[in-house]
């Protein structure tokens, strides 16, 4: 696979309008310590979790889309893909680096956030959070390093790496599962798991430039914090509506993170194609349209089972939390599988555009019903009284500033480095796939 | 051996030294409230916050034996001190921890201020200090700091106290501020197996006085809080929709999980690479024979 530096004006428009939006953010970001949270935000005792927490929790299942593609590319071996592998793991890494940022600005005691690395606390989800995205941000990072070397052309750098990072990824995996399972034995046991897999797999570092063990790190990590983000709502059960909590809802939160992954990945494409004026590659986002449908096809299949199953079908035809949970079902699952399971009309483009558009909302919604709306607040003891939450100007400013800061440093990264695929190649993966077949 | 909190709401006055107490123990300024009106009558302040770690509640309930058919009844609210804490389990850095002594403590050295304890209670007890520029998370630690240590007076005033009253002294502090405030013997400090045998005993010495039901002995798996009413707990506005199964109990199955899934994943994904990798090498050994 040959990569390229996109040809591309520095600054634009658009791109002057990004930084304005940013600056705003750094602004907001500022004025809410200058404040405080309880000034700057509109979080109380009633509603202590708010936009933030639901901008991570979306941006985090959206952000599934690096190591989604990394393990269809790398372990699936699905070769058709590969054009997207190096923008995704640059979008997964900008992206869970801004999470960071937000959850800076949404910890009250931000500067006491060493104290993850010096406890060690029994069962508790936000600590497996904290810790498994920590070290998959090392993973990406990792996954992209190659990238950077390519543009430098450091090829000492580049074999250190194939024969290093194997090892960090071996010890950081066993060093995880010590954390988790505070049991050395366990520990010991993951090491000479991983230390085999790595060996076993060693070959793939020659064949595709990536050892594999890397990219089972990156799908290993991930599934863990993203079902661990849904776990962090077992706690729950008396809060969140019954459409939504639920005693698999970790395992919801990863389903519904690989779908909207890959429907994510999708839009990246095709925005990448949009904005630098490169070629649509349809055929390649018809099949992966086909891969989203059977990730909608299971998690929906779970979703709508597991509310039927646990006898709370009933709740759906009733009040509000019903009716927001037939348009996330609905909209978002069962109309976007019906496009996408066909494959005359995969290939409308407009069609497929729609189904992906719609898959993201599903599961943004899905997010947005299990922090916010889908939660029946008692309101601090004796309880009684729940306002209603809005959002303030500061909220909203460092929300929007990020999302504008992951579309300006992407644009910059891919006129900086080489991770979009060379025009010519994906034609070239297209022929060659024709061939074998 | 673990220390619990009995009260019985049918001996409570509604006079709020309990209240009071607990702001003088702990330092806790006063709050700007005005009475509320109808939903929460004389309730006041109308909930917790982290500058108000106890409070009563005030309910009229009707009652036909009653003068005007009308009639009060009060419960302070706290804390529970969960045997099996959602919040506990919830922090991340254990800041908060349930103590073998009974109080649910907080230690805001180690608080990064991610307020996950506050949603997860099921009590909607922890109320985070939203003035502050550094909001640590507030509520009743039970008077930890008074029931552990066992301070000492052998001297008052410059006279020697006496060993009767040094005794007193010590007993007389050794509870929580609210329990030592109680003007009317609602509330009692004690260990938790033999309240809860007195509870049973109060409830089993006077038919009619009480609900049958001693609230805090099996819900969300026990609190060292228990309370006794004479109306059903929902008139008093307590929550008895919420089990008593602990809460934890999910999210600790899942969480036990992680380790030997993240190993079995890792397996699979592995045997996966290593198959597609054979079938592409077949594949591509194939190959030259068919461009043939």
């Amino acid at each position: 696979m040959h990569y390229e530096i996109v040809k591309a004006e520095y600054f634009t428009k658009k791109v002057a309008l990004l930084l304005a939006l940013m600056a705003a953010g750094a602004g907001a970001f500022f004025l809410r310590f200058v404040f405080g949270l309880g000034d700057a935000t509109n979080l109380s005792d009633n509603y202590p979790w708010g936009l933030w927490i639901v901008f991570d929790l979306v941006w985090i299942a959206l952000a599934g889309g690096a190591f989604v593609t990394a393990g269809i590319v790398y372990v699936f071996m699905a070769e058709k893909f590969h054009p997207l592998a190096r923008p995704a793991v640059w979008m997964g890494f900008l992206s869970y680096s801004f999470v960071v940022v937000t959850l800076l600005a949404d910890l009250g005691l931000p500067w006491h956030f060493w104290q993850l690395g010096v406890q060690r606390p029994e069962h508790s989800a936000m600590y497996e959070v904290s810790w498994c995205i920590a070290l998959y941000v090392t993973v990406l990072a990792l996954e992209f390093a190659p990238t950077v070397f390519e543009r430098f052309g450091w090829e000492k750098l580049r074999d250190l790496w194939r024969s290093l990072s194997p090892i960090y990824t071996v010890v950081a995996l066993a060093f995880f599962v010590l954390l988790m399972s505070h049991k050395v034995w366990m520990a010991i046991v993951a090491l000479l798991v991983f230390a085999v897999i790595a060996f076993i797999t060693r070959a793939s570092a020659r064949h595709s430039g990536v050892p594999v063990i890397l990219i089972i790190a990156a799908v290993g990590f991930s599934t863990m914090h993203q079902s661990s983000l849904g776990s962090l709502f077992l706690l729950m059960p008396d809060k969140l509506s019954h459409l939504w909590w639920s005693p698999l809802i970790s395992l919801l939160f990863f389903l519904s993170a690989v779908a909207s992954g890959i429907a994510l990945i999708m839009l990246m494409s095709i925005l990448i194609s949009y904005f630098f004026n490169r070629p649509y590659n349809w055929d390649m986002l018809a099949d992966l349209g086909k891969v989203l449908a059977g990730a909608l096809f299971v998690y929906y299949g779970l979703r709508i089972g597991d509310v039927i199953v646990r006898g709370n079908l009933g709740l759906a035809f009733s009040g509000p939390d019903g009716a927001r949970f037939l348009v996330e079902i609905i909209g978002g699952g069962l109309i976007p599988l019906v496009f996408l399971s066909s494959a005359g009309l995969r290939k409308n483009k407009n069609l497929l555009t729609a189904s992906v558009v719609l898959s993201l909302f599903g599961i943004i919604f899905n997010r947005l019903n299990v922090v916010l709306l889908g939660m029946n607040l008692p309101g601090t003891s004796p309880g009684g009284v729940v306002g209603t939450y809005y959002p303030t100007a500061v909220e909203w400013a460092l929300v929007i500033s990020l999302i504008a800061a992951l579309f300006f440093f992407f644009g910059l990264g891919v006129k900086l480095l080489p991770i979009m695929p060379a025009v010519g190649e994906v034609l070239k993966v297209d022929e060659k796939l024709s061939r074998a077949a | 051996m673990s220390f619990a909190i009995l009260i019985d709401t049918t001996k409570c006055i509604g006079c709020r030294s309990c209240q009071v107490a607990c702001k003088q123990w702990n330092g806790l300024p006063g709050e700007k409230t005005q009475i509320e009106g109808r939903s929460t009558a004389f309730q006041n302040p109308v909930s917790l916050s982290a500058k108000t770690l106890t409070m009563v509640t005030y309910k009229e309930i009707e009652d036909p034996n009653a003068p005007g058919g009308l009639r009060w009844v009060f419960a302070k609210r706290q804390c529970m001190h969960c045997d099996e804490p959602a919040c506990a389990s919830a922090c991340p850095v254990t800041a908060l921890h349930k103590t073998k002594d009974g109080p649910v403590i907080y230690d805001e050295k180690k608080c990064m201020g991610c307020r996950y304890c506050v949603w997860a209670c099921p009590f909607g007890v922890p109320t985070a200090d939203w003035d502050s520029l550094a909001p640590r998370i507030h509520k009743c630690t039970m008077c930890f700091n008074r029931t552990t240590s066992q301070p000492q007076l052998t001297e008052l005033n410059g006279e020697a106290l006496s060993a009767e009253a040094q005794k007193i002294f010590t007993s007389s502090f050794n509870q929580p501020a609210c329990v030592k405030a109680c003007t009317t013997g609602a509330l009692k400090f004690g260990e938790r197996e033999a309240l809860l045998a007195e509870a049973r005993e109060r409830i089993s010495s006077s038919p009619g006085k009480y609900v049958p039901h001693i609230f805090g002995e099996k819900e969300v798996g026990g609190t060292s809080v228990l309370y006794l009413s004479s109306v059903p707990f929902e008139k008093l506005g307590f929550r008895t929709d919420l089990g008593d199964r602990p809460y934890p109990y999910y999210s600790k199955i899942a969480l036990e999980v992680v380790s030997p899934a993240l190993m079995g994943l890792g397996g699979l994904l592995a045997a996966v690479y290593l198959l597609k990798q054979r079938k592409a090498e077949v594949l591509s050994s194939s190959e030259p024979e068919k461009k043939e």
